[in-house]
């Protein structure tokens, strides 16, 4: 049977085995009103027969469907004549999709059917016999890996359950047995968050190194022109080959900077007026309209951006008599703050908030207003949290992709003119590794290196941030 | 909620999301069939006429839609040229004909047989907005707008870095804005084309250059074929609707693209005069707009058989209802091949005639 | 505040030192602070008004946003259609009428029922005009209907084979150029957007015949993507969609919440597991596209997936959304309070039966919601999934999580760079589309947490 059927019929044995835990435990202590003189509860009895049940054939049915296909292959390759095995591995690949093509569009009838009839006519459609063959071999082969399958499985699960069920006594721990088995099921569900670091940072590095080897750190941090778009071929003439990112960083900071500005003062200001001054009907409706804001996907930020501001500024600006460019940093800038005043505002009115109202009122019994409150005691106070949700904001706009993509444009200008178009980190990411994907010229892997200094970067301030909030926060009570 | 019931919820909850997740990783063995989807890559000017093939393709007939990728000539040879193996495209879109070293590549890597398919043929446009004036200049005026390095202003044959900064510096009857030019970028077969019929077509009208042709064949190729990196040119990705959008945002702009993208948005962009002729439908059919080449696409012979359908559409491809002389293509903007060359392509098309590369 | 109060001392000093002559006595401090109380309420004012300003300022944005898209997003849920009077000749379909039944039905599906549009619309015009069509004349008429149009004209014939060698009224879609002509509301024989004015003219005089009509455009929700932005639809997207978050929500939740409860209730307080904490903390915040380029570099290089396929995304997704799972999931386990598990613990409970059978029924209010939250989060990225590939022009419906699939936003992506105007209303429609989807999600989570809380 196929490895769905076999799942089903594991899961309902694993089931059954639950149900048997619990009526051999009753047995073993003697009937169920000696229920209490087992260690354990028989539902733990249960639990732990099920478990004892299901995993070992689960993971024998994992490691079953992973290899199969491979020992399936290589043991019909060696069924086929010599010099099929020995045509190089792509030849043998195709010959083998097509034997496999056969074997699942024909029956074995018709195959049978197919070689002797084509045996009696021409023996110059051998290779055609020979296919044919293989498939036949392919299906015989398939049949019995899918007993063996079923049979393993099946037997694992049934002498697992026996040997242990034969081990249940009153005095049996199943109990923590069972617990040891969950315990372990949970710290591997940790690791996979574990590997997921270390993959990233495995693989970024990995392929960073490699351009490296190429291009010098030297040239990459500091060099200032950026024509990341060499010769496709040897005789083609393409791009210098430059790979200085510094207009990349220069273009993400001056978009990053722009964000900073609309986003810090509008989110702190919304945090203390709805912290400080809002009755509750404005708060209700306040709260949804910031989780709207910080909800919308960003690749709707960056068609706004692209298709509504970007003309919007232009058209003001050349009203004005300045020349700025249908992708200028202002349009592209002005829409990530807006995407971020939810993020500083939120993390804002938590610091805000952390303050003990001890201060607050200290504050107004003494007879200062509100907003000196505000400005003389409540933000001195929740300052470092205030500045780490700055740093988490900052960081959040450096690794922000969709909005720039869409608008931003893609000349590497070292400029500081917000009216100009610049292009960014991430921007000539996406550029870069979508289309020609080779990754052993320095074009592809200049991306690799990007992502990686966007990785340390964000790194770097998210560990900042962290720092700056613990180390200078007051500790009031 | 009673806890009973909260207690019921979460255990079927768990129950069900480990059942799942481990039925999730069966699947995942269970994929390694045979594919049963086309699938092209290369060329993003060829991009337009595949996707419309393939989709009539998938309409009109049982097999699957081909999926098509726009990823640049050049990228899509690397990917087509990569091996035989059944997980490499099928087919390869061109803007312009396979070179001999991407042939070289293709034969080292085991892919011998491969079917030529010429579609038709298409201009490259220098074009802008329509709302403002329509430019009128010489591909030698265009070499010195573009090129890394021009010849001294003096005559004397020596080179250096481009100094034009507006094009009227160049040329007083062009208009005193800044040079900035949208084009692909080397991964396009585009802007091989552009090189070869623009740059090295201005270039060449230096007669010192010229002779340079015969002593040395790579320098020359370098003079005529390098474009300036000073943000004058930008390349701007395999995406030429990208462009369309950007020059409607900035008329001072100019793009460079394949005429069928011209054709299609022609109430809000106009076409540049090269050397006296504006690109027109009639004018690149008869060849008196200089910037034209024809448009190809490669089929991988190896996969025909293995993947269903190749064969199928290469047919709907070469009808007369898509390629021929009202056919669905030619609305699209492609300047069509004449009768006798369609039905002559055909024959060797449907037949499979593998393509010899001398040059 | 002290500024303030030494301001008001220097003005009383000065007024009294300019005013009286003789000496006076020194205000004391609460007249002092009385004078200056006028100056700092308007401060305090001016302050709150600020702050009102900005929460106003919130709002205007989010209606600014919405209402440029919603307007931009209307046109597309129209289409014009067009009655057409189609002549199903059998010698322009080119195939032989006397057949019998089995070998018509095989004819029709391969007959030139271009052929028979095109003569039919040809007909239709020229039966007024003296002259025949001319060339440019003819290639002007045929730009007027959409190219699906002599599909629709084969289904009609298909259904109704009794309709061979007679004529019928058939409704078609128009090109999307006319129909963007038809919405921006010119006047009859008017040229304008791509029409010229013999195009123009043509269609005043369909309309003049009652031939045209504004339908709902549903294929908009049940046709996939297509080059032609009348006919493209999200279908497949949507579809592509459901798949992706389905791969993720079944892969996150279990091993989200799974961690948490480890590094929650059972992990002890040494450096590994503080580094785990900064690991996951990190995680949360590193950028999407990072992500993506782990999925390219290890799953499809090293594991060698399809590109494109909902499996994919679905794992580079769940890579994204497992630490925020696991940040909610500790929280709301978190908040389980301590005499709970005190409780059950001194009543005999091991630690495991504390906590599945206590902590975990109370938490899971808060991590349903916080999983709710992170796959409303993970259905909107679009940077990661570019990098593995489903960018393709993908027309089929996928039927399973290993076929082909495009997503919502990359589609909208991938609209955006069209620029016919049709598709301009078509991904804002998709936009809508998408934002009604999140909207859907996050009610429900905020449903699901009150509905908990409140039992």
């Amino acid at each position: 049977m196929n490895s769905s059927l076999l799942f089903i019929v594991l899961l309902c044995l694993t089931l059954f085995s639950y149900w048997f835990g619990i009526k051999r435990s009753l047995k073993v202590a003697g009937g169920a009103e000696y229920k209490k003189s087992l260690i354990s509860l028989p539902e733990q009895f249960g639990l732990l027969t099920a478990m004892v049940c299901g995993l070992p054939a689960l993971i024998t049915l994992l490691i079953f469907n992973s290899t199969e296909q491979l020992v399936i292959e290589q043991l019909l390759t060696n069924t086929l004549p010599i010099k099929i095995q020995q045509l190089s591995s792509i030849d043998l690949g195709l010959y083998l999709n097509n034997i496999r093509s056969i074997a699942s569009t024909e029956t074995s009838q018709t195959l049978l059917q197919n070689i002797s009839s084509q045996t009696l006519e021409q023996t110059s459609n051998a290779s055609l016999i020979t296919q044919y063959q293989g498939a036949l071999t392919l299906q015989t082969l398939n049949q019995q890996a899918s007993w063996l399958k079923t049979a393993l499985v099946l037997i694992i699960a049934v002498v697992s359950v026996i040997i242990l069920v034969r081990k249940f006594s009153p005095t049996f721990k199943a109990r923590q047995k069972a617990e040891a088995i969950i315990w372990g099921l949970l710290v591997s569900s940790s690791a996979i968050a574990i590997l997921t670091t270390v993959g990233i940072i495995v693989s970024v590095l990995f392929e960073s190194i490699h351009f490296f080897k190429s291009v010098s750190p030297a040239e990459f941090m500091f060099g200032t022109q950026w024509s990341p778009q060499t010769a496709m071929r040897v005789d083609q003439v393409g791009g210098s080959g430059s790979f200085g990112a510094v207009p990349l960083f220069a273009g993400t900071m001056l978009i990053t900077f722009i964000a900073m500005l609309l986003a810090v003062p509008v989110g702190l200001m919304i945090a203390i007026y709805l912290s400080q001054y809002a009755d509750a009907r404005l708060r209700r409706f306040a709260k949804p309209m910031l989780e709207v804001l910080a909800g919308i996907p960003t690749v709707v930020y960056g068609f706004f951006a692209a298709l509504t501001v970007a003309p919007v500024i232009r058209n003001l600006g050349e009203s004005f008599g300045l020349s700025v460019a249908s992708e200028s940093a202002l349009a592209a800038g002005l829409v990530m703050g807006t995407m971020i005043i939810p993020f500083v505002s939120s993390l804002s009115e938590d610091a805000i908030s952390a303050v003990p109202n001890s201060l607050k009122e200290a504050s107004l019994g003494m007879g200062s207003t509100r907003s000196e409150t505000v400005i003389n005691v409540l933000l001195p106070a929740a300052l470092p949290g205030i500045v780490g949700a700055i740093l988490l904001a900052i960081s959040r706009a450096i690794g922000e992709t969709m909005i720039v993509v869409m608008a931003a444009g893609m000349a590497a200008n070292l400029t500081a003119n917000p009216l100009d178009s610049v292009t960014t980190v991430t921007v000539q990411i996406v550029t870069l590794l979508t289309g020609d994907q080779e990754f052993d010229s320095p074009k592809t892997l200049a991306a690799f290196a990007l992502g990686l200094m966007l990785f340390i970067t964000t790194l770097g301030l998210n560990i900042l941030a962290l720092k700056v909030v613990r180390k200078y926060r007051e500790q009031y009570d | 909620m009673k806890k009973m019931m909260k207690r019921k919820i979460t255990t079927s909850i768990i129950t069900l999301s480990l059942s799942t997740a481990v039925l999730m990783t069966n699947v995942v063995n269970a994929q390694g069939n045979s594919r049963d989807t086309i699938s092209a890559v290369g060329s993003s000017t060829v991009y337009p006429f595949s996707t419309v093939v393939a989709e009539r393709f998938g309409k009109s007939t049982d097999f699957k839609t081909p999926k098509i990728e726009s990823t640049g000539t050049g990228g899509g040879m690397k990917l087509f040229c990569a091996s035989n193996a059944i997980n490499t495209p099928d087919l390869s879109n061109a803007s312009r004909r396979m070179k001999k070293s991407e042939f070289d590549m293709c034969v080292k890597n085991g892919v011998k047989s491969i079917t030529e398919v010429l579609i038709g043929y298409d201009g490259i446009v220098l074009a802008n907005s329509n709302t403002t004036s329509q430019m009128n200049i010489s591909r030698k005026e265009l070499f010195l707008a573009l090129a890394k390095e021009v010849p001294a202003k003096d005559g004397s044959p020596r080179l250096i870095t481009n100094p034009y900064k507006l094009w009227s510096d160049i040329n007083p009857t062009l208009p005193a804005t800044k040079i900035e030019v949208l084009g692909p970028p080397p991964t396009s077969g585009t802007r091989d084309a552009f090189a070869e019929l623009v740059l090295e077509g201005g270039c060449k009208s230096f007669d010192w250059i010229k002779a340079i042709k015969k002593q040395n064949k790579a320098k020359y190729k370098e003079i005529c074929h390098s474009v300036r990196e000073d943000h004058t040119y930008i390349e701007a990705g395999e995406n030429d609707n990208l462009i369309v959008q950007k020059l409607s945002a900035n008329p001072k702009a100019f793009g460079v693209f394949g005429f069928s993208f011209l054709d299609q948005n022609s109430d809000t962009l106009q076409g540049s005069v090269i050397d006296g002729q504006a690109p027109s439908f009639e004018t690149i059919a008869d060849g008196s707009y200089a910037v034209s080449r024809p448009l190809y696409f490669y089929v991988k012979n190896a996969h025909v058989g293995k993947v269903p359908g190749i064969l199928e559409f290469l047919t709907e491809y070469t009808s007369e209802a898509a390629m021929g002389e009202e056919g669905y293509l030619t609305d699209k903007g492609l300047i069509p091949l004449g009768e006798d060359k369609l039905s002559n392509i055909r024959k060797n098309v449907l037949s499979l005639t593998p393509l010899v590369l001398n040059k | 505040m002290t500024n303030a109060i030494q301001q008001t001392r220097k003005n009383a000093k000065d007024n009294l030192d300019m005013n009286n002559s003789k000496p006076s006595k020194l205000l004391s401090t609460t007249e002092i602070v009385a004078l200056s109380l006028k100056k700092r309420h308007k401060k305090e004012k001016r302050f709150k008004n600020l702050g009102l300003l900005a929460v106003l300022f919130g709002f205007m944005l989010v209606l600014v946003l919405i209402s440029d898209i919603t307007i931009k997003a209307l046109p597309a849920f129209g289409q014009h259609w067009v009655q057409l009077d189609i002549d199903y000749k059998s010698d322009w379909l080119n195939i032989e009428e006397t057949s019998p039944e089995t070998l018509l039905a095989e004819q029709l599906k391969t007959a030139n029922f271009r052929k028979v549009l095109r003569n039919s619309i040809y007909q239709m015009f020229s039966s007024t005009a003296d002259k025949k069509l001319s060339r440019s004349e003819k290639r002007e008429l045929t730009k007027l209907f959409s190219t699906n149009a002599e599909f629709t004209i084969k289904d009609a014939l298909i259904e109704s084979p009794v309709l061979l060698n007679k004529q019928a009224n058939i409704w078609v879609r128009l090109d999307d150029d006319v129909d963007s002509y038809l919405k921006e509301g010119f006047s009859d024989g008017e040229a304008g957007l791509r029409l010229s004015e013999q195009q123009a003219g043509w269609l005043a005089k369909l309309n003049a015949e009652k031939r045209l009509e504004n339908r709902f455009n549903l294929s908009f929700f049940t046709a996939s993507d297509s080059r032609e932005p009348e006919l493209a639809g999200i279908k497949g997207a949507l579809v592509g969609t459901l798949l992706t978050m389905l791969v993720t929500l079944l892969l996150s939740f279990p091993l989200g919440v799974a961690g948490a409860l480890y590094l929650e209730e059972f992990a002890p307080n040494n450096r590994w597991t503080d580094l785990i904490e900064i690991n996951i903390n990190n995680l949360a915040a590193v950028p999407s596209i990072v992500f993506g380029l782990l999925g390219l570099a290890v799953i499809i290089n090293l594991f060698e997936l399809p590109r494109s396929a909902p499996l994919v995304g679905g794992i580079v997704l769940t890579l994204m959304t497992l630490p925020t799972i696991i940040i909610a999931s500790r929280a709301a386990i978190k908040a389980v309070p301590p005499s709970l598990r005190e409780a059950a613990l001194g009543l005999g409970a091991s630690k495991m039966q504390v906590t599945f059978s206590h902590v975990l029924p109370q938490a899971m209010p808060g991590i349903i919601t916080g999983a709710i939250i992170g796959i409303a989060q993970a259905l909107g990225e679009t940077a990661p999934l570019l990098m593995i590939g489903m960018v393709a022009f993908i027309v089929d419906v996928p039927t399973s999580i290993v076929d082909s699939a495009t997503v919502l936003p990359v589609q909208i992506f991938l609209w955006a760079d069209s620029p016919e105007r049709a598709f301009l209303a078509k991904t804002s429609a998709a936009i809508l589309v998408l934002l009604a989807l999140l909207l859907v999600i996050n009610i429900s989570a905020t449903v699901l947490r009150s509905k908990f809380e409140s039992k």
